[in-house]
This record gives C-alpha cells, structure tokens and sequence, in this order.
C-alpha cells in the first residue's frame, strides 16, 4: 500500500512539474525579449540607438490584431508633427532629376562586420515599395503606386508641403504606417526631401508622364 | 578539381529518367573580378552511356551557367542498368560518374 | 533522346524577370519558379555534408554521430521537423545551427567562435561546414511535416519572444518584420515577399530552408536568412546563433507546422 502510494506520489508531483509550463506574460515576454535584442548584436555604441526604439515606435509595435488605441494614434500623429524640420532655405521644391536618382537608389547606411556602408548619400529607398513612372517594371507594392502623382494632385504650394511633410515623417498622416519616417529618423536630410517632391509633383517628372 | 556529380535515373516504364547535377564554376571568360577578368572555364563535352552505348554525346558552350543541370530520358532501359556520364572541360578535365537505374515511384 | 535541359539557371532567370508583369503574370512566375526548385544543384551540398558528418574531425578527431539533435544521438530522420527545441545540456532552447554550433565544439573540439565566423560562407565559394551539415541534416526530414511542439518553459518563452520580436520595430527604417511580411501579396521591386503572419507563408518559411542561393551559387540558411533582413533594416551586424534569432525561427516554424519539408530550396 506504502509502495503505491509513493509511486502515485512521485508520478502525481512530475505531472505537476511537467504540466508548469505555460506562455509568458506580457510584461516577462517583454523583457526577455528587449534581452535578447541587445545582446544579439555586435555594435559600436553610436549604433545602440539602431537597436533602441523611441517612443512611437514602442506604441507602433502592436503585436498581430492588436489595434492601435485613439489616444495613442493621436500621440503618434503629436510626435510626428513636432518632428518636423523644413529645409534652410525654405524650398519645399527641390530638382526632380535629382529626385529620380534617389527614387530608384536602395543604398546607404547599412552596417556589415562594424563598418557603415557609405555612399554619396543615402537611397531614398522609394522604388523598393512603390511604382513609380509608368512602364517601370522593376518596382515594389508594399506602398500605393505614386504613378502620376502630381497629375493627380496639382503642383500647389499646399500638395507641396503636404507631400513633404508625408516623406520626412509619414506618421503625421497615418500613425504607424509601415513607411519609414525617413526624415525624422536622418535617413534622408530635409534637402534631399525637397527633390524628392519636385519628383512626385513637378509636370516634367518622369512620374507624371 | 573534378567533383563527384549527383545523377539520379529511375525507371519510368521502358524509360530512365535521368537528371545530372555536375558541379563546376562554368567561367565565361567575361567576369571581372577585383584581381582581373576570370579565365574561360566551362565543361565542352559530356557524353551519357546506357550500358556501355553512347545515348547522349553534346558539347556545350560557356552559357551554360554554374553548377549545371541535364535531365535525358533513356528508352529501351531496365533496372539495373548502368548509366554512365563523363564531362570533359576546357582545360582538359575531366570526370565521370555512374548509377545503375534504380526503380521509380 | 531528349533534347537536354541543360539552359543555365542565369538563362532561365532572366527570362522569367523579361516575361515578368506585377499583377497578371503572378501564376507564369510561380511555375517558373517550381521548376526552379526540382533538382537545383543545392543537392550537391548534400553529400558533402554527409561526409562532413561522418567523418571524424576536430581537436577531438570525433563524428558527428553522437550529436543529439532532439531524437537521441544518431537519430536524424525527423529530427529537423522538430526544431527549434530545448536540450537539458545547454538548457537552451536551440535551432539545428545553433545545436550543430553545440556538438561541433562538445563532440569534435572545435572553437564555437571559430565556426560561427566560417558559417556564413562567400557567393562562388565550396560553400561553410555549417551549411553543408545543416542541409544534410535538414535532408533527413525531408516529406516530413513540420512538428515544433512547446513543452518546456523555454519552449513557451522563446515562441512568445520570437511574436515580440517579429513584430519590434526599430533604427532609421521604422522596420519590424511585420512591415514586410505582415500582408499577403506584397513584394519589394521584383521579389516577391512572403506573408509569414499566414500559415501559408509561415509554413514556407519552415519547409524551404536551407536553400540554394541562385545568385550566390551557394546554400544558405536560416541564420543566414535573418543576417540579411536586419542588414537591409539597416540594424548593426547580428551576430551567429542568438537567441534572439532563435526566437524568431521557433515563433515562424512553430506557426509553420505541418508544412512539408523539402530541402534543398531554392531562392533567386
């Protein structure tokens, strides 16, 4: 009777050991997480804040069907607006030609065995994610075709700063959007913003053709 | 240095089913690399047996791309039989590889 | 006797990217693409992993035939389907490099740094130890279905870590995964991206890798795979075997389950 009891003793306490284990919390899956990302990586420390996320980048990574709240939505759109730096010269419209090379350049800033792969200047990575002239097969859907953008929109001093604020910082008008925030982060300087525009909205554009 | 091929033939009624992966850098003599253009370096000749009998005698040019792929069918064929395949390159290399054909699914 | 189908695979890829057309032609691209996959000369990695497996190498001069990869020592087939899995002696959750990084340096002597540095090999070259092992290994699984099974606390952990930081957005290009891989349909210029919040996409994922590389002439894997998102992320140098990269594949072939495994894949 001793024996079997022992026994269902033992097999009763390993049910219970095995039986522990179960998803994480949010809070500890959090933190083993944020762990995991900093010591996955080699860096100098200028490159931590690569790893680093501000502020609406925490609230834009909602993890699958988790919705965006309004107050948060509205925080982003805040920070985002606040962000925003216009070129010295007060141009908004910049080369369009220029505009085309950096469309179609997916290059610069990306880091391989500690060195920063520097070119002139850094891609505007525009082709990667969204068509561009029509005809041009070699380009991505992630974002809206910007085809005949400016023929669509006009050239006006108000598409202008609206399509300039959209390229430096693309959560002004839609928290979270999957577009980088290309200006506000420094991946592209508020010079080369400006030709990015005269691309989308200048009638000579290739874009609008 | 001449690799081992990979050659798979099964039997697919009277038919092997054959398919050959050689492996071999098929240098077209145009590639530039930091040290200068990569020599011309590509398999000519290859030449496919069934039991001895030539089935398959091609020469090949350097738009064959790297690490080439030849699939044949070889009819009038029965499991077991031998099927031997030889590549001769540009420089004189040379390998030759065999498989009985084995039964298909 | 057939004509031989002997048209190089730059020949055939060019063509496919000539004929290629966004929206209509999606169905000419995937069956290009199949035959593609059918005999790519990723299996001639195979063998050459067999023998690195076999034989005796190392400090140690040892095979790798005592290496537990989830099924006892010496137990391969099925194996690979399995992982990411925990093992009681690193008490770690590990994918099949990280483990083969494991018994690579307990079994044979050699210097886990050592072979991390190597794993990633160069485009045109005989191709890493690593990626030969892991193709032969992954061989073994192959028309088995995808089977990660949570069991230990780790297990949980490392799943529910990889959905966090599937989805951690960061650096200059606001990019998680999910910005990428998060919709169905979608590519970058001409590749097409696949939809890993789907069991479609997720069970690709788990089932293709590794996979011969068209334009490296080599096989690449997962680590590999991981290496060059955050690289194009624009994130710092990730380095070998991490947990963090260990999360995200347990989450991705966790949510790849039953998929078929076919290995060699075959990426442009």
């Amino acid at each position: 009777m001793n024996i079997n009891k022992t026994k269902w003793m033992i097999f009763g306490v390993a049910v219970i050991v095995a039986g522990c284990a179960t998803y994480p919390d949010q809070a500890t899956t959090k933190l083993m997480a944020e762990k995991m990302v900093y010591d996955a990586f080699t860096f100098a420390p200028e490159h931590k804040k690569r790893l680093d996320q501000d502020r609406s980048q925490q609230i834009c990574s909602k993890i699958g069907d988790a919705k965006l709240t309004n107050e948060e939505a509205a925080e982003v759109v805040k920070l985002a607006r606040a962000s925003i730096k216009y070129p010295a010269s007060g141009n908004l419209v910049g080369n369009w030609k220029e505009g085309d090379k950096l469309a179609h350049n997916g290059a610069g800033d990306r880091i391989r065995n500690g060195k920063v792969e520097k070119r002139k200047e850094n891609g505007a990575l525009c082709q990667n994610c969204h068509a561009l002239a029509p005809g041009e097969i070699n380009v991505g859907n992630v974002g809206p075709s910007l085809t005949g953008y400016g023929k669509q929109r006009g050239n006006s001093e108000a598409i202008a700063k609206y399509t300039y604020e959209k390229i430096y910082n693309a959560w002004v008008v839609f928290p979270c959007s999957n577009m980088p925030r290309l200006g506000a982060t420094g991946h592209l300087t508020p010079e080369q913003i400006t030709h990015m525009v005269a691309f989308l909205i200048d009638p000579q554009s290739p874009i609008n053709k | 240095m001449a690799e081992p091929m990979k050659i798979r033939a099964t039997l697919q009624g009277d038919t092997a089913d054959v398919r050959i992966l050689m492996r071999h850098p098929m240098e077209t003599g145009t590639r530039k690399t930091s040290s200068g253009v990569v020599p011309l370096h590509f398999i000519q000749s290859v030449v496919v047996q069934h039991n001895g009998k030539t089935v398959l005698d091609v020469q090949w040019s350097q738009a064959i791309s790297r690490d080439p792929f030849l699939g044949l069918r070889v009819k009038g064929a029965k499991l077991g039989d031998k099927i031997s395949v030889t590549w001769t390159d540009n420089k004189g290399d040379k390998r030759t590889d065999e498989v009985s054909v084995a039964a298909g699914s | 006797m057939e004509i031989m189908r002997g048209a190089g695979f730059t020949a055939g890829v060019m063509l496919l990217v000539t004929l290629s057309l966004p929206a209509a032609a999606q169905n000419d691209l995937s069956v290009g693409r199949k035959m593609l996959v059918e005999d790519n000369p990723g299996e001639l990695w195979i063998d050459q992993g067999k023998d690195l497996y076999y034989q005796k190498r190392g400090p140690k001069k040892a095979s790798l035939e005592q290496c537990d990869f989830g099924m006892g020592p010496g137990k391969l087939e099925g194996a690979a389907a399995r992982l990411p899995r925990y093992f009681a002696d690193t008490d770690r959750v590990e994918d099949l490099e990280s483990r083969l990084l494991t018994c690579m340096s307990t079994l044979q002597g050699f210097d886990k740094n050592e072979v991390a540095k190597k794993a990633i090999s160069s485009p045109r070259s005989r191709g890493s130890d690593i990626e030969a092992l892991a193709l032969f290994i992954t061989s073994k699984s192959n028309g088995m279905k995808v089977n990660v099974t949570l069991s230990h606390q780790k297990e949980y952990d490392a799943y529910k870590a990889g959905e966090y930081l599937f989805y951690r957005r960061s650096g200059q290009t606001d990019f998680s995964c999910d910005q990428c891989h998060g919709e169905a349909n979608k590519r970058i210029r001409l590749q097409d991206l696949l939809h890993m919040t789907s069991a479609a996409g997720a069970q690709e994922v788990a089932s293709t890798w590794p996979a011969y590389r068209g334009a490296h002439y080599v096989v690449r894997t997962m680590q590999w795979r991981l290496n060059d998102c955050v690289w194009q992320m624009r994130l710092p140098d990730l380095k070998y075997g991490t947990d963090y990269s260990i999360a995200l594949t347990t989450f991705l072939n966790r949510r790849g389950n039953d998929a078929v495994i076919q290995v060699p894949g075959f990426k442009r």
